[in-house]
Parts: C-alpha cells; sequence; structure tokens
C-alpha cells in the first residue's frame, strides 16, 4: 500500500506541476505582454482556464493531506523549517484566487479591473517562484533539524534554508516552465490570428528555461551541492535528461510551426522527463539536510494508516478521475481524443 | 504579545474568517438550485435572472471560502506542528475524504458555471444539486475532525504515544453526529437569513419587488426551518458535553458550585475574581434538566476542577449565551414567518421587511459565537486531557507578524467582497428582466 501512496503523492505532484503550472504561467505571459496583447491573452486564458482552474488547484490539497496523513514527521519539518516561504505561497494563492474570479465576475467593468488584474499577474509570478524555492530548500541541504531552537538564530535556522542563490534560481526555473506550459497551451486555444503570439511566448520561455535549468545545474556543480552532484552521475537522470534533450528538436519545430496537439504532447512530456529525473535522485530521500537525509520510508506511517489512506485515495480516485476527465473533455481541453 | 497568543488568535481570525465562505458557498448552491428548478419548470425569466446572480455570488464565495481553506489546511500544520505531527494520521481520514468532496464540488461547479447552453438542461441542473451536496459532505467530515479534538478516540496514548491507529474509529467519535447535525443546520439558519435579509432591504427600498420577494422566500424557508430545528439540536450537543467535557459546560454557565438541582442563568456579569455571577436571571434547576434530563441532577461546578484545565470562563459564557439567545429569537422569527404564509397583508408592511434586513447578520452573529464555545471552552487543550495547545505550537518566533498579515489581508478581502456582492446587486436591480 506504501507504494499506492507514494504513487498517489507522485501524480498528484506531477498533475499540480502541470496543470496549476499552467495556470500559473498564463498570468506570467499576461505579465510580460505589450498591453494589447494583455486583453488577448486575458479573454484565452479565461476561455480556456476557467472552467477548470478550481479543480487544478486541489491537487496541492491532496499533496497536503497524503503528507500529513502518511508522511507526518515529514511534513512537521516542511512546516516548521519553511514556515515563511510556505506562508508567501499561501498569500500568492490566496491573491491569485479572488483576482481571477474578481476581474472575471465583477458586475460592472470599470477602473477596478486595473487592481485585479494587476494583483492577477503579480501574484501568478510570485506563487510559483516561491514554490520553486520551497522545493529548491528541499534539496539544497541546509535545513538543520534541532530541537534546541534557541541555540542558533533566527536566520539560520528559518532564513538561510531558503533565501539564497540556489534556491532562488530553482524557483525562477520553475517559473520560467510554468510561463513555458502556459504558452504552449493557450496555442491551441487561441484564435488563428492571435495564434503567433503565443507561439512567439512559447519560443521565448523555452529558451529562457533551458538556460536557467543549465545555470542551476552548473551553480550546483560548482557549489558540490549533493542532489546536483547524484543528478548528474545517476544513470537513469543522465537517460532521462538526454531523452528530454533529444525531444527540444520536435518541440521547437512544432511550437514554430504551430501544431496544437503535437506541441502540448512534447511539452508535457519534457515536464513529466526532468520531474522523474529529479524525483529519482530525491528518493527516497524527501528532504536532505545539512547533516542527515530525512527518508520516505523511515517518515511513513503505521501500515494500518497507510493502508486506509491508500484504499481511500484509489476510492477517490474511481469518483473522481472520471468527472475530471469529463470536465476537460467538455470544455474541450483534451482535443486528441476528437481524432 | 507571545507566540502561543498570536497563534492562537491567526487561527481563530482565519476560521471565523473561513466559515462565513464556507457557510455561504455551501447552502447558496441550494437556493440557486431552487431558484432554478423554478425557471425549468415555470419558464418565469425572474427565475432565470435570480439564478444567474446568484450564481455569480455562489462563483465569489466559493473562491474566497475555497483560498482561505487552503490556507487553513496548510495553517494547521503551520500553526501547530507537533499537533499535526500526531493527530494527522489519526484524523486523517475525515480530511482525506474531505479532499474527495472538495474535488467533486469543483468538478460539478464548473460544469454548472460554464455549462449553460452547453450541456443537457437537466444534466447542467444536476450538477448544481451535486455541488451543493458535495458542499454539506465536506462541511459535515471537518467537523467530524474538529470533534475528535472534543473527543479523542481511534487510538491508544501509552507512555506519550499515540498506537494502535483506528482512523475509522477516529472520524466516527463520539462528537461527530452532534457536532455535524448542529453545525448543518446552523449554516443553514445563518445563511437563510442573512441571504433572505439582503433581499428584505432591496424590498424596502422598493427596488424590483417580484424578483427579489421570490429570492426572500426560498432563503428564508430553508433558513426558517434550520432555525426551528437548531435548539432541539443544541439540547442534544448540550448533554452530549455535560457527559464529556463537564468543564466546558461548567464554564457555559459559569456554574461554579457543585450542586443538585441546578437553575439555569440567562444573562449576568461574570466576576472571576469573586466566582459569581451578577445580574442574572434564574430558572430553578433548569440546568440539570438540560444537561441530564432529571431536576434534580448534580452539575459539577468550576471550583471542583484544577485551575489549569479550565478555559476563559467570561469568553464561554458570553458566547453561550448569545448563541442561545440568537437562537431563540430566530425561532420565534421562524415561527412567525410561516404564519406570515397565511396572513399574506404582513407583505406588504414595511416593518416586516425592516425586521428582516435588521435580523441578517444574526444567525453569523450566533455561528460565531458557538464556534467560540466550543474552541475557547476546550482550552488549554487542544486535544481534549491528551495535548495542551501550548505545547503543540510551532518553535517558530514572530508569529505576531504572521497574525498581522492576515488580519490586513482578510480584512482587504472581507471589504472586497462586500463590495462585489454591493455591485452585483446595483447591477441587477438596474438590469431589466425580458421574457
Ligand atoms: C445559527 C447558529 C446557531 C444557533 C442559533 C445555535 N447554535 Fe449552538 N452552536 C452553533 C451554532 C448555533 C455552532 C457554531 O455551529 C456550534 C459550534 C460547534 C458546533 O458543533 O456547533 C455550536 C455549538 C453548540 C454547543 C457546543 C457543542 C460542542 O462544544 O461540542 C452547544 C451546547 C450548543 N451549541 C447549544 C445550542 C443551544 C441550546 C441553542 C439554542 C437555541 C443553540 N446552540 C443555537
Ligand atoms: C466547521 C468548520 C468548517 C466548515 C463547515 C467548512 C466547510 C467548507 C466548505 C463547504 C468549503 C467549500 C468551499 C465553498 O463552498 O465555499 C470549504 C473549503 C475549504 N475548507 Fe473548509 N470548512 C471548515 C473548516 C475548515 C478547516 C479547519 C480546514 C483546514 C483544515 C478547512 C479546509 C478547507 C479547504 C482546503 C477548502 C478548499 C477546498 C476547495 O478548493 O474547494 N476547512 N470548507
Ligand atoms: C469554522 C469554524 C471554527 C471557528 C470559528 C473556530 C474558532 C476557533 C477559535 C476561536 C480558536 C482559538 C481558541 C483559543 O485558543 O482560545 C480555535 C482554535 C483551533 N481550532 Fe477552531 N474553529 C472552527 C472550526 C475548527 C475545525 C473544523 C477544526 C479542525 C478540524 C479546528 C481546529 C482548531 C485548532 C487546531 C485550533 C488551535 C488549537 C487550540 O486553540 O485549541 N477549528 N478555533
Amino acid at each position: 500500500m506504501l507504494y499506492v501512496v507514494l504513487f498517489f503523492l507522485m501524480v498528484s505532484l506531477l498533475l499540480y506541476v502541470i496543470l496549476a503550472g499552467a495556470d500559473f504561467g498564463a498570468g506570467i505571459i499576461e505579465l510580460f505582454s505589450s498591453k494589447q496583447n494583455q486583453e488577448i491573452t486575458k479573454k484565452t486564458v479565461y476561455r480556456v482556464i476557467g472552467p477548470v482552474w478550481e479543480a487544478n488547484h486541489i491537487w496541492v490539497i491532496i499533496m497536503v493531506v497524503i503528507l500529513w496523513v502518511g508522511f507526518p514527521k515529514f511534513y512537521n519539518v516542511l512546516v516548521v523549517y519553511l514556515h515563511i516561504p510556505l506562508t508567501l505561497i499561501l498569500l500568492g494563492i490566496t491573491m491569485r484566487g479572488v483576482s481571477f474570479v474578481f476581474r472575471h465576475y465583477d458586475a460592472f467593468k470599470d477602473k477596478s479591473q486595473i487592481v485585479y488584474d494587476w494583483m492577477f499577474r503579480v501574484s501568478s509570478l510570485l506563487t510559483p517562484l516561491f514554490l520553486g524555492i520551497t522545493f529548491g530548500a528541499t534539496i539544497y541541504g541546509e535545513i538543520i533539524i534541532t530541537d534546541n531552537y534557541t541555540s542558533l538564530s533566527f536566520y539560520d535556522l528559518f532564513i538561510a534554508p531558503w533565501l539564497n542563490v540556489f534556491c532562488i534560481s530553482v524557483g525562477l526555473f520553475f517559473t520560467a516552465l510554468c510561463a513555458f506550459l502556459a504558452s504552449t497551451l493557450l496555442i491551441g486555444e487561441a484564435k488563428s490570428n492571435e495564434r503567433a503570439l503565443f507561439v512567439k511566448k512559447a519560443r521565448v520561455s523555452n529558451v529562457v528555461v533551458i538556460i536557467l535549468g543549465f545555470l542551476v545545474l552548473s551553480y550546483g556543480f560548482i557549489n558540490n551541492i549533493s542532489f546536483v552532484t547524484d543528478f548528474i552521475k545517476n544513470p537513469y537522470t543522465i537517460g532521462l535528461v538526454t531523452l528530454s534533450a533529444i525531444l527540444i528538436f520536435p518541440l521547437t519545430n512544432s511550437i514554430k510551426k504551430a501544431k496544437k496537439i503535437k506541441s502540448r504532447f512534447f511539452a508535457g512530456i519534457q515536464v513529466v522527463l526532468i520531474l522523474l529525473a529529479a524525483l529519482i535522485v530525491h528518493y527516497p530521500n524527501l528532504l536532505i539536510t545539512s547533516k542527515t537525509s530525512l527518508s520516505i520510508i523511515a517518515t511513513a506511517s503505521s501500515d494500518k494508516v497507510i493502508s486506509v489512506l491508500g484504499m481511500s485515495l484509489i476510492i477517490g480516485g474511481l469518483v473522481i478521475l472520471p468527472g475530471l476527465f469529463h470536465l476537460f473533455k467538455s470544455f474541450k481541453m483534451i482535443k486528441v481524443l476528437e481524432r | 504579545m507571545n507566540n502561543l497568543d498570536a497563534a492562537r488568535l491567526q487561527m481563530a481570525f482565519t476560521l471565523i474568517f473561513h466559515i462565513v465562505f464556507a457557510c455561504i458557498g455551501m447552502v447558496m448552491p441550494f437556493f440557486m438550485i431552487i431558484a432554478h428548478k423554478k425557471w425549468l419548470n415555470t419558464r418565469n425569466p425572474v427565475y432565470l435572472k435570480l439564478t444567474k446572480s446568484w450564481q455569480k455570488g455562489v462563483a465569489i464565495f466559493f473562491v474566497t471560502g475555497a483560498v482561505s481553506g487552503t490556507a487553513l489546511s496548510f495553517e494547521l500544520g503551520l500553526l501547530w506542528p507537533e499537533f499535526m505531527k500526531h493527530a494527522g494520521p489519526i484524523i486523517g481520514m475525515p480530511f482525506s475524504l474531505e479532499g474527495a468532496a472538495f474535488f467533486v464540488e469543483a468538478i460539478a461547479l464548473g460544469f454548472y458555471l460554464y455549462g449553460w447552453d452547453k450541456i443537457s438542461e437537466k444534466f447542467h441542473w444536476f450538477t448544481g444539486v451535486i455541488v451543493g451536496i458535495a458542499g454539506v459532505a465536506s462541511g459535515i467530515l471537518v467537523v467530524s475532525a474538529n470533534g475528535w479534538m472534543n473527543a479523542p478516540s481511534g487510538f491508544d496514548y501509552i507512555d506519550g504515544k499515540f498506537l494502535n491507529i483506528d482512523p475509522v474509529k477516529a472520524l466516527l467519535n463520539p462528537a461527530w453526529f452532534t457536532q455535524a447535525l448542529h453545525m448543518t443546520l446552523a449554516a443553514f439558519t445563518a445563511t437563510g437569513f442573512a441571504v433572505a435579509g439582503v433581499h428584505a432591504f432591496q424590498i424596502l427600498k422598493k427596488r424590483q419587488i417580484e424578483l427579489h420577494k421570490k429570492a426572500f422566500k426560498i432563503a428564508i424557508t430553508f433558513g426558517a426551518i434550520a432555525a426551528i430545528l437548531q435548539p432541539i439540536s443544541g439540547d442534544l450537543s448540550a448533554k452530549d458535553i455535560a457527559k464529556r467535557q463537564p468543564v466546558k459546560l461548567a464554564a457555559m454557565e459559569a456554574h461554579y458550585e457543585t450542586s443538585t438541582g441546578v437553575p439555569l442563568y440567562i444573562g449576568g456579569i461574570v466576576n472571576t475574581e469573586k466566582k459569581e455571577v451578577s445580574y442574572k436571571i434564574e430558572i430553578p434547576k433548569a440546568l440539570s434538566f438540560l444537561a441530564f434530563g432529571d431536576f434534580n441532577a448534580e452539575v459539577k461546578g468550576l471550583n471542583d476542577f484544577p485551575d489549569d484545565v479550565k478555559p476563559n470562563v467570561a469568553i464561554v459564557h458570553y458566547a453561550f449565551q448569545i448563541m442561545v439567545g440568537i437562537g431563540t429569537l430566530l425561532l420565534i422569527i421562524g415561527i412567525l414567518f410561516f404564519i406570515s404564509l397565511k396572513k399574506k397583508t404582513w407583505w406588504n408592511d414595511n416593518k416586516f421587511w425592516l425586521l428582516f434586513t435588521l435580523l441578517a447578520p444574526m444567525g453569523f452573529v450566533a455561528l460565531e459565537a458557538g464556534w467560540i464555545v466550543t474552541e475557547v471552552g476546550r482550552q488549554p487543550w487542544i486535544i481534549h486531557n491528551i495535548m495542551k495547545t501550548k505545547d503543540a505550537v510551532t518553535p517558530m518566533p514572530g508569529m505576531v507578524y504572521s497574525f498581522y498579515m492576515y488580519v490586513v489581508l482578510y480584512t482587504i478581502l472581507t471589504v472586497a467582497v462586500t463590495w462585489l456582492m454591493g455591485r452585483q446587486i446595483k447591477s441587477l436591480n438596474n438590469s431589466k428582466i425580458e421574457a
């Protein structure tokens, strides 16, 4: 059952990154567009993401619940030492959610739209940035697990683990990835005369993603961050990363030709490959700290709890997935099926 | 302010905020589908207009409820890491089921909001029904988790360790049923009266009278039925508490001396130093009867409990008085409403509409007061008789700043949502209803 639970954890993580990532990305693209293009993006985003964005974001709640039920000790470390970036993520999620609804449901469309728009764009940028920073902190290795909170300074315990060049570059990398996902998604959804806009965005963000990924790896390598050195040495990750590098060619090609489904497919594959590579190195160490690593097996709850959790997830999955699938299909998010 | 107090205030503040949106998000869909059904049956465009404007309200409240709920699910850990480390695996069951219920709700809402003219009429209406049912289910599940904090069960507590965890037993803890019943009724009472009050005000102002009367009737019918059932369910809760948490009961009644045939106090000012209540109205033997169904039963007083397990008596007592006072008031008003259905002339009287306008916030005041009774009355325990709140709080210093941030953020959100609702109503009143 432990593996069933881990599977659901991984699937929720992947889906959150891809679906909510594309959501955040939409706001980021809007932020970096000219005034006229902002209007186009805003309309397209509403049409495409409106029906599903609420559901997209529940994956993070599922993740949190799996963590606290199944891996309470790991969750405990996260919430104690990464309190500040997690709070900032929450702030971002809150601002983003409400501004999205405010701007589309306000009864009058007047000057207040400007406020909602800016709130939406800025929080779309900040949320994935801090998500990336938090993920970075779990692999950077500066978290100091201790019972003696007075012996160390506030800075060392609660700030240094995440506020550093490495974690911020991971954050930026993830942010760029979101923008890339969103622009590829929007290519397929835009009206034909507006498609060129998103093709351009997709190509630019694709380049930014590659550069930032390269920077993260080289920075980590130079500074001997064990996650990165393991990442570079592990044969599976090398395989996955090479595969994703090769697939960049068909990807950029299909983006250039504005192929809807192909570019979406390849973009999704890219993200899955990169994440899988990272997870392989990460496993079974959920958290790499300055002295030790916290293993996922060691932090798991008792067998009984895990099996009840696993059963609930299977049953929940059976109820939810068909509904979700139907929702995406009804609003034409899954175009592949119509061929 | 020390860390513990800041964390407690933050938790209280965010929950008090969330519950308002959660209740509206949970109950409004029912109003909406009734209006929708009436549109399908009668094809009266007024009902379509009403459905569509309620739907916008649902969307705005749903999202505010969802984001504040997401914040809460992190907060449980961020503020109370020691609590979640041990309680997480035990009460995970209601929370994971709740996650499933939210998912169903969000999916159904996606269909409902964006499905007009796109999916078949019947199925479209039905997705609205699912939104409502899933909302109530998730409410019941969270309350069951809270019930577990009042009546911990489903594990063995040996040498400070939580062993032999049984999540199903924890879900079905002894407090879940009474609390979930009372809470669900409270959500309907509070939202029913609030929505009815808003529409009553519009009628008072003579705007779009036909539409607002229809809206008023739908909302108040739910509210009035729930308000009439509420005291019965509250009595069940009180009997439960008398058995499980006698300190809480004593604090609710500010009852200091253990004795038999205890009177019930109504109102009064608590003097915690002298341990007495002045200016109260006494109903002889009523507390004994309410708590144990026997006029001569013994009720344990606060003096019989050690100081370190007592909650803040004044807060719990006043909050309880407010809840019961409003509960009685709404019960009477609920009955009056059903009488008014026979006496149609009342509906032409401005005083009738003024009354309901003034009552709009009352249900929510009672609801928050009730939660204060439950939560402050449980102190100093976070898990009754097992873990103290002070042992659960985060070791990270500086929680005051986090508290201030939430106060600012949620104050802005409250103002914004109120303002948006005002604009929804204004646009509704300005619009023409065409057949
Ligand atoms: C509209 C709101 C509302 C109204 C009119 C009432 N209540 Fe209530 N009450 C609640 C809303 C509420 C609540 C907010 O929903 C609580 C908090 C926890 C819970 O389960 O329900 C609650 C808790 C609560 C508790 C404590 C339960 C616990 O700690 O486990 C008792 C004993 C009562 N109520 C009793 C009553 C009585 C005797 C009422 C008679 C009129 C009454 N309530 C009206
Ligand atoms: C008695 C207390 C509570 C009730 C009745 C309640 C009920 C609800 C309801 C009905 C919703 C759906 C949103 C809506 O329709 O507006 C909601 C949202 C949410 N609540 Fe609460 N809630 C309570 C307390 C809590 C607590 C303590 C937590 C945290 C652990 C929590 C976590 C959530 C989450 C995560 C969501 C968002 C789900 C979504 O995206 O739809 N709630 N709550
Ligand atoms: C939504 C309605 C609720 C309201 C208005 C509410 C209110 C409060 C208040 C006022 C406190 C502070 C008590 C004190 O420290 O003196 C508190 C604490 C707390 N509540 Fe609730 N509560 C609600 C529902 C819930 C639910 C459903 C849960 C759990 C699933 C929950 C979990 C907690 C926890 C963990 C604390 C902090 C520990 C403590 O102070 O005991 N609450 N709540």
